[in-house]
């Protein structure tokens, strides 16, 4: 691929805490353009706290966050949440976990994907022919086009899911992150979805995904970073999901590698 | 004979015995007596009276309101603050109305305004989402206005005034001021429309974006408090209430397309505070049911919104039934 390695995101030394405390440290990666990082760990790890803190919804405590060029310290001890300046030029897609949205809510799949839009619109400006040719760009990139006008509530729970990457995706962003997109998705959903990422990559956009599925980490990524609480490694796909390290991670839990499902000891020494 | 509003109660005025041409407008029916008022009287006739005709257009502007403002409430859930402000205004009337006469309502309702708008921004910071503290405070201020009016003479008539407002005595002075608070309110809410929508689908996907939520809310809420504050002094309390409440709930069962909404709320708000205004009228001049303005708008907020709930119910039987599968009411049915 002629793209030069170009790091979209990379994270040194850095750390994410909530207002209340918990958060997620240690956390030290680069993702570059075309390439997918997943983050795997336990519930609870600190995955989303991660996401939402690249995104500017979590503060940065700690380190050093660089997004394209853009440089962000963390103060530390720092209170309250800072204004997400860095999201507003555009590069961050962000696919949410469908779960907390309101499924009653009377909004169309199309209007939800123009929702993508707004970052690059800003306050004042209403969506114009552009932003109308990107929405309908999006919703084929999923295969959802024939179901635009449909209220978000009634579609099923993996075309609610791939309504979402869509609005994503209208940012036409550099990099996609993305909280669990695999939870609770059928067969047909789950292809659909691995390949539109792989698409995605193609096209020189830089992925994380938080997932807990190692199967489909390694369909699709090439970086991992295991994190619980704090990061534990980080690196290739090969390298990373090694038995120890991830016996490490999930302390006590059952996984699946290599089609073997594994009760990882801690599980079985209480 | 004529009919006149009484410049102290929301009351239809019935006066005298002989009427002239000018107190009656066209609604002159041409006999002696009104005898029985046709539909066409009640419904058109009766705004030929400038009186009516005020009320009307007040409550046509307060309806494009409903329309914007009302539905955001209803899509943002904010159904409780704006009960909220709108208990809060009351002792505000109620002290400016005491201390200032009808002078004094609206720095009273805007002082108010703006001390519940604090307050309830703060308790809503503060993770305070306790339904009975803020019952308690809201209840507590209503009871502080009741306090006030009760010291004065006329305690039922301004009671109803605060409550009810005065719809029929709306000083044609203040209805340039009114609608032009509205305006204000509708402007800040359409140009962050988009922003708005997005914060009442998606929290943290606004926040995402960069919009700030404080920013936004501010917007919101200084809106709704304008309007109440605007209003509450002519319409009343309850019936300002009524209107950002009723409507976007009603547009809500109507329909589940996004920009339908709008409409639906602003169109029904209009039709059931026409239709108020003429049951009013003619129960009032011709039926001899003294029926105050404000309330029996507010009634025919009320009647529209069973109506159409009703509809909605059976509408989605019907579908549920043709579909072969049972599906509980207000559910979307495809």
């Amino acid at each position: 691929m002629a793209l030069t390695p170009s790091p979209v995101l990379r994270l040194i030394g850095a750390a994410f805490t909530h207002p209340g405390g918990s958060g997620v440290t240690g956390l030290d990666l680069t993702v570059e353009a075309g390439t997918a990082l997943a983050l795997i760990g336990p519930n609870g790890a600190g995955k989303s706290t991660l996401l939402r803190g690249v995104l500017g919804l979590v503060p940065l405590t700690a380190g050093t966050m660089e997004l394209g060029s853009v440089e962000v310290r963390g103060a530390d001890g720092a209170s309250g949440p800072p204004v997400p300046k860095h999201t507003r030029n555009g590069m961050i897609g962000f696919l949410p976990q469908s779960s907390e949205l309101d499924p009653d809510f009377p909004i169309s799949l199309e209007q939800v994907v123009m929702q993508g839009r707004y970052r690059r619109l800003g306050l004042l400006r209403w969506p114009g022919r552009a932003d109308r040719v990107a929405v309908r760009r999006a919703l084929e990139t999923v295969g959802l086009t024939s179901l635009a006008k449909r209220r978000f509530g009634e579609l099923s729970g993996g075309q609610r899911q791939r309504g979402l990457l869509a609005r994503a995706l209208a940012g036409e962003p550099r990099l996609l992150l993305l909280d669990e997109p695999f939870n609770g998705l059928d067969q047909t959903n789950r292809d659909a979805l691995v390949d539109t990422l792989r698409a995605l990559k193609l096209q020189g956009v830089a992925v994380v995904v938080s997932t807990h599925d190692l199967e489909l980490a390694k369909e699709v990524c090439d970086l991992v970073a295991l994190v619980n609480g704090t990061q534990l490694a980080f690196g290739p796909v090969d390298e990373v999901l090694t038995l120890g390290n991830v016996q490490e991670c999930f302390d006590g839990v059952e996984v699946e590698l290599d089609e073997h499902t594994l009760v990882v000891p801690g599980h079985e020494g209480h | 004979m004529a009919w006149r509003s009484n410049s102290t109660s929301t009351r239809w005025w019935y006066q005298g015995t002989k009427a002239t041409d000018a107190d009656i407008g066209i609604c002159d029916p041409g006999v002696g007596e009104w005898g029985p008022m046709t539909l066409v009287d009640a419904l058109f006739g009766a705004f030929a009276l400038p009186f009516m005709a005020r009320a009307l257009i007040v409550m046509l502007v307060l309806a494009v309101v409903a329309g914007v403002v009302g539905v955001l409430v209803n899509l943002r859930g904010l159904e409780f603050i704006s009960d909220g402000l709108t208990h809060a205004v009351f002792p505000g009337l109620a002290i400016g109305l005491a201390v200032g006469g009808t002078a004094g309502l609206v720095p009273g309702a805007a002082v108010a305004a703006l001390a519940a708008a604090v307050v309830l921004t703060w308790l809503d910071r503060a993770g305070i989402t306790s339904d009975a503290a803020i019952a308690i405070v809201l209840t507590a201020m209503f009871s502080v206005g009741v306090i006030v009016v009760s010291r004065g003479d006329e305690y039922a008539s301004e009671l109803e005034a605060l409550l009810f407002g005065r719809v029929l005595t709306i000083p044609p002075e203040s209805v340039v001021p009114l609608i032009l608070v509205c305006l204000v309110a509708v402007v800040a809410v359409v140009v962050t429309m988009k922003q708005q929508l997005l914060r009442a689908f998606d929290r943290s996907g606004s926040r995402a974006v960069g919009d700030s939520a404080l920013v936004l809310d501010l917007v919101l809420n200084a809106a709704v408090a304008l309007v109440v504050v605007a209003a509450a002094s002519t319409v009343g309390t309850l019936l300002v209430l009524a209107l950002l409440i009723v409507p976007g709930a009603v547009a809500r069962l109507m329909t589940e397309r996004l920009w339908w909404l709008f409409p639906a709320a602003a169109g029904f708000a209009a039709l059931m505070a026409w239709l108020g205004l003429a049951l009013g009228f003619a129960g009032s001049v011709a039926g001899g049911v003294d029926l105050p303005a404000g309330s029996t708008i507010v009634a025919a907020f009320v009647a529209g919104y069973g109506i159409v709930l009703l509809g909605r119910w059976i509408a989605d039987r019907r579908l549920a039934t043709k579909a072969g599968v049972p599906q509980p009411a207000g559910t979307a049915a495809r």
